[in-house]
């Protein structure tokens, strides 16, 4: 009684493996026919900074466009302001280059350090949050950023 | 002889019992009241001596290398800033010289909140409408930036509409100050306020010609007279000013009597505002300061004081000539210029400036600024502090909005003439407002279509609804459940709200009973917008678009998603801001800077800003809306010459009652509404009445355009889709792939069950789930 039981468990098992296995080859051939998802472009269809007026081509040393240039002038004026703990001015120059050129992150980092200047500790993580998304290609402004997050953390407490 | 003892013995005792002291008690009643002037004349001239009204600028105009510029509006620009034209090389501040390739001009000193820029000669370079070059003419250097001084918009002026520039007497140079004694007063520093001289040549002078031709007065009693005396002709007036130009002598410097003096006399009329002091005078007639002035015009200005308007070289230039060569000969006479000088000066022709005449410039925009200065200060004393207001205003941007919103309207007015009515309080309207997105700078705003005929500000203070332009909030909603892959139902349906029925339609009729959801906003269609917004549910909604800043009353209401509420157009272009802003709301921003008369500020406003959605979603709402341009409502847009990428949205309410077009790019955001202030039908669409004032409007401004787009977050990915079935498109099967973009964490996880065998499949895998269940 045993042996046949054992026979019945053995025969079953037999009749399984033989069905997964006809499932799967099955499964095999068909996924061959399977459909193929489509891959996006890559990234930098339309909509990128290269268009955005920041820089002019994208070969190995980029060349900023005259906007570019003419913004990173007044966002040179807003650091010496901030240099010379003239936030308010450093604002208010820095405010232009952003009208001049809303793609530089350097911008947004000096406005959030001037804020930081004036303890507006809102203000300032708000400059600092668009710092990092114009910033996070480059790692070293990337990394002033994290720091000044710090910063205007440790001014918060 | 006893009698003639007695006689004068009678004498003395009548002069010292009467006539002594009643002398000396005239002369104590006159010492009395020239003290009592003297303190009357002490308050006047110790406290603020004349209310000065207080100056509204623009911003400052930036320029560089490779900008596009509006040659008109430039041009236009460097006129009212005073520049003139000259024939050559300009050698002085404020002279320009043009040709169809370049500009040269000699830029003027300003001064600016924190700084001040001294004035050099430059060379813009152009070609055609794009600035090639920016070059120092004394250095030869090349400039990469340039920036112009702001523009005087507006004064507040006090009752009497004075102009006026004080001046030190340090800056005036002694060839005015001498051409000023030679036309008014030549003994000016040696009398004690009365010229017995003067007076009697005066006399001799009236009697030989039997008519007033010279007047006596000094510059002290002139003073006397204009600062303290009404201008009528008594005996009593004339002795009171006779007092007065005493004790103003006793009581100060000569050089201080001469400096209030010239600050004080009027020197001309500029319509309705009187143009006081010579420091006014000096840029009024010939557009530079006073310590610029040549002899010539020195000479010219010292003769306009008789009679200002009479000898104006606005009004006769040869009578202004003539009476400017008569001071010239007195300065001569009075050795006060050589020969030389006399002779180069005589023959020179008078050139005045010129002025333009003067209107209220962008004056909704300065009923604006009003409404948030008057918090700050009292009318009094923005009439007479002598304020300088920064602004954000672009004039070249205002006068670009003002005559594409005229230029609009008197189209529309033509193509349909039952929009034309005669009554200019009943007339056609519409508004403008441009603004920076990410800094909330406005730039200009117009109001209404004529100032004059209504001063109601359309875009300050009109609430309408904002019909299909506010279904970008809905949609912005939807993107927390939704794609913009994601198919919506276009099917008409029934909807109960308190108890009524609301069958809401589309704009026109559609055979697609689906669509994905980057159609439906493109083509605004009604229906899947209200389905859109009943899945994603009315008090989600609100919830979102509270964030945005709309102080008008929003209910829980299905058309609420067809935008039924009212909205200010203010604020429903501040809406759109954090689109092209990484999902920043920025604080409408048109008051930038006060200054008090020393240049010290007493009031700063920045740029104010706060997130009301995530960068990812502000991309995507960019791209929706740019779908509205590429192949939706707007696409008009690229036969009216908008070749770069623009994001925006059209709207139009029930019965044609408001048209609407909202568009942006990274740099500028405009908001174009039209209708009528009584709500008649304007029997047209915001693509037909509002989008070409927008088109109008951008093409007037190729300052503002980049041609570049926003960048994209890394929260968002790009997925080839199915345009049917809005899942992931599988490579040869589904006819119709598109790139979307999505949220990162919001992907279509399932590819195309509607194509290429994907169903059977799908029941094959499963049917091998179940087995093994």
């Amino acid at each position: 009684m045993e042996g046949s039981l054992m026979g019945l468990k053995i025969f079953l098992i037999r009749v399984k493996m033989v069905i997964v296995t006809c499932i799967f080859g099955f499964s095999v051939v068909l996924s061959g026919c399977a459909p193929t998802i489509m891959k996006s472009s890559p990234e930098g269809y339309r909509g990128t900074s290269q268009e955005a007026g920041e820089f002019e081509d994208n070969t190995e040393k980029p060349v900023l466009s005259p906007r570019a240039l003419a913004a990173l002038q007044l966002t040179e004026q807003g650091r010496m302001f901030l240099e010379k703990n003239q936030p308010d001015n450093a604002i208010g120059i820095l405010e232009r280059a952003l009208n001049l050129n809303p793609n530089n992150g350097r911008n947004y980092y000096y406005l959030a350090e001037a804020w930081l200047m004036k303890w507006n500790i809102g203000q300032a993580t708000e400059f600092n949050r668009l710092a990092e998304i114009y910033l996070k290609d480059d790692s070293e402004w990337l990394n002033r950023v994290i720091l000044q997050r710090k910063r205007i953390k440790e001014q918060s407490q | 002889m006893t009698k003639n003892k007695r006689s004068i013995n009678i004498f003395f005792k009548r002069l010292f019992k009467w006539y002594l002291p009643t002398v000396a008690l005239i002369c104590g009643i006159m010492l009395l009241y020239c003290w009592y002037l003297s303190i009357q004349i002490d308050k006047r001239f110790s406290g603020r001596r004349w209310s000065i009204p207080s100056k509204v600028y623009s911003d400052t105009t930036i320029l560089y290398p490779g900008q596009k510029t509006n040659r008109t509006l430039f041009n236009e620009k460097l006129r009212r800033l005073g520049y003139r034209e000259v024939a050559h090389k300009p050698v002085n501040k404020g002279e320009l010289n043009q040709s169809a390739s370049f500009i040269q001009f000699y830029l003027h000193d300003f001064i600016v909140p924190s700084r001040y820029k001294e004035g050099v000669p430059v060379e813009i370079r152009f070609d055609e409408n794009r600035i090639e070059s920016i070059t120092n003419l004394n250095t030869g250097q090349a400039l990469p930036i340039l920036e112009l001084e702001p523009e005087e918009v507006m004064l507040f002026f006090g009752p009497h509409r004075e102009r006026r520039q004080l001046v030190s007497i340090d800056q005036v140079p002694q060839h005015v100050i001498y051409a000023v004694l030679a036309a008014e007063d030549r003994r000016f520093y040696t009398h004690k306020g009365l010229d017995p001289k003067g007076i009697l040549r005066a006399i001799y002078t009236n009697l030989r010609h039997a008519s007033i031709r010279q007047g006596g007065s000094t510059i002290t009693q002139q003073l006397a007279k204009n600062y303290f005396l009404t201008p009528k002709r008594t005996f009593i007036r004339k002795l009171k000013e006779l007092f007065m130009s005493l004790t103003i002598e006793v009581m100060y410097e000569k050089n201080e009597i001469l400096e209030i003096y010239l600050n004080e006399i009027y020197l001309g009329q500029k319509a309705s505002e009187a143009i006081n002091g010579i420091g006014e005078a000096s840029f009024f007639y010939f557009g530079r300061p006073v310590s610029n002035l040549s002899l010539a015009e020195s000479a010219t200005l010292a003769g306009l004081i008789r009679g200002p308007n009479h000898y104006s070289p606005y009004i006769d230039k040869n009578r202004c000539q003539k009476r400017r060569n008569k001071v010239l000969n007195a300065m001569y006479e009075q050795g006060w210029i050589s020969d030389e000088e006399l002779k180069v000066a005589l023959p020179l022709p008078v050139e005045a400036v010129g002025f333009g005449s003067y209107g209220k410039k962008a004056p909704y925009f300065m009923d604006y600024l009003s409404e948030q200065l008057t918090l700050l200060y009292s009318p009094k004393d923005l009439s007479s502090l002598g304020l300088s207001i920064y602004t954000t205003l672009d004039t070249q941007v205002q006068m670009a909005a003002e005559n594409a919103l005229i230029k609009g309207l008197d189209s529309l007015e033509k193509s349909n003439p039952k929009l034309y009515r005669t009554d200019p309080q009943k007339q056609l309207q519409g508004a403008v407002i441009v603004m920076q997105p990410k800094t909330g700078y406005v730039l200009a705003m117009v109001g209404g279509r004529n100032y004059s005929a209504s001063q109601f500000n359309r875009i300050t203070q009109a609430r309408r609804q904002p019909g299909s332009a506010f279904k970008p909030l809905v949609y912005l909603s939807g993107l927390d459940k939704f794609t913009p892959a994601s198919i919506l139902s276009n099917e008409s349906r029934i909807y109960e709200i308190d108890g009524k029925e609301w069958m809401p339609q589309n704009y026109a009729p559609m055979t697609e009973e689906h669509v994905r959801m980057r159609t439906a906003l493109a083509r605004s269609i009604n229906l899947a917008t209200v389905d859109l917004a009943m899945q994603v549910g009315i008090d989600h909604i609100i919830s979102t678009v509270s964030k945005f800043g709309f102080s008008t009353p929003l209910k829980p209401y299905p058309s609420l998603a067809l935008g039924s509420f009212e909205v200010i157009p203010l604020e429903l272009a501040r809406a759109y801001c954090p689109f092209a802003a990484d999902g920043v709301l920025s604080f409408p921003l048109a008051l930038k800077e006060v200054l008090d008369e020393n240049d010290v500020v007493m009031e700063r406003r920045h740029m104010s800003i706060k997130q009301v959605t995530t960068p990812e979603k502000a991309f995507i709402m960019s791209s929706l809306l740019q779908s509205v341009v590429e192949n939706g409502t707007a696409s008009s847009l690229k036969d009216m010459g908008i070749t770069f990428p623009v994001a925006a949205k059209t709207g139009t309410t029930n019965d044609y009652r408001d048209a609407w077009f909202v568009g942006y790019t990274p740099d500028i955001l405009a908001l174009i509404w039209v209708g009528f202030d009584d709500g008649a039908p304007i029997y047209t669409s915001g693509s037909k009445a509002a989008l070409p004032i927008w088109a109008g409007l951008m093409n007037a401004l190729p300052q503002y355009v980049s041609g570049g787009w926003f960048r994209m977050p890394p929260g968002v990915v790009k997925r080839v889709v199915c345009s049917e079935s809005g899942q992931l498109a599988v490579e040869d099967w589904c006819p119709h792939p598109i790139e979307e973009y999505f949220l990162a964490d919001h992907v279509p996880a399932d590819y195309c069950r509607i194509h290429g065998g994907g169903d059977s499949f799908g029941r094959i895998i499963d049917g091998v789930k179940d087995f093994f269940n």
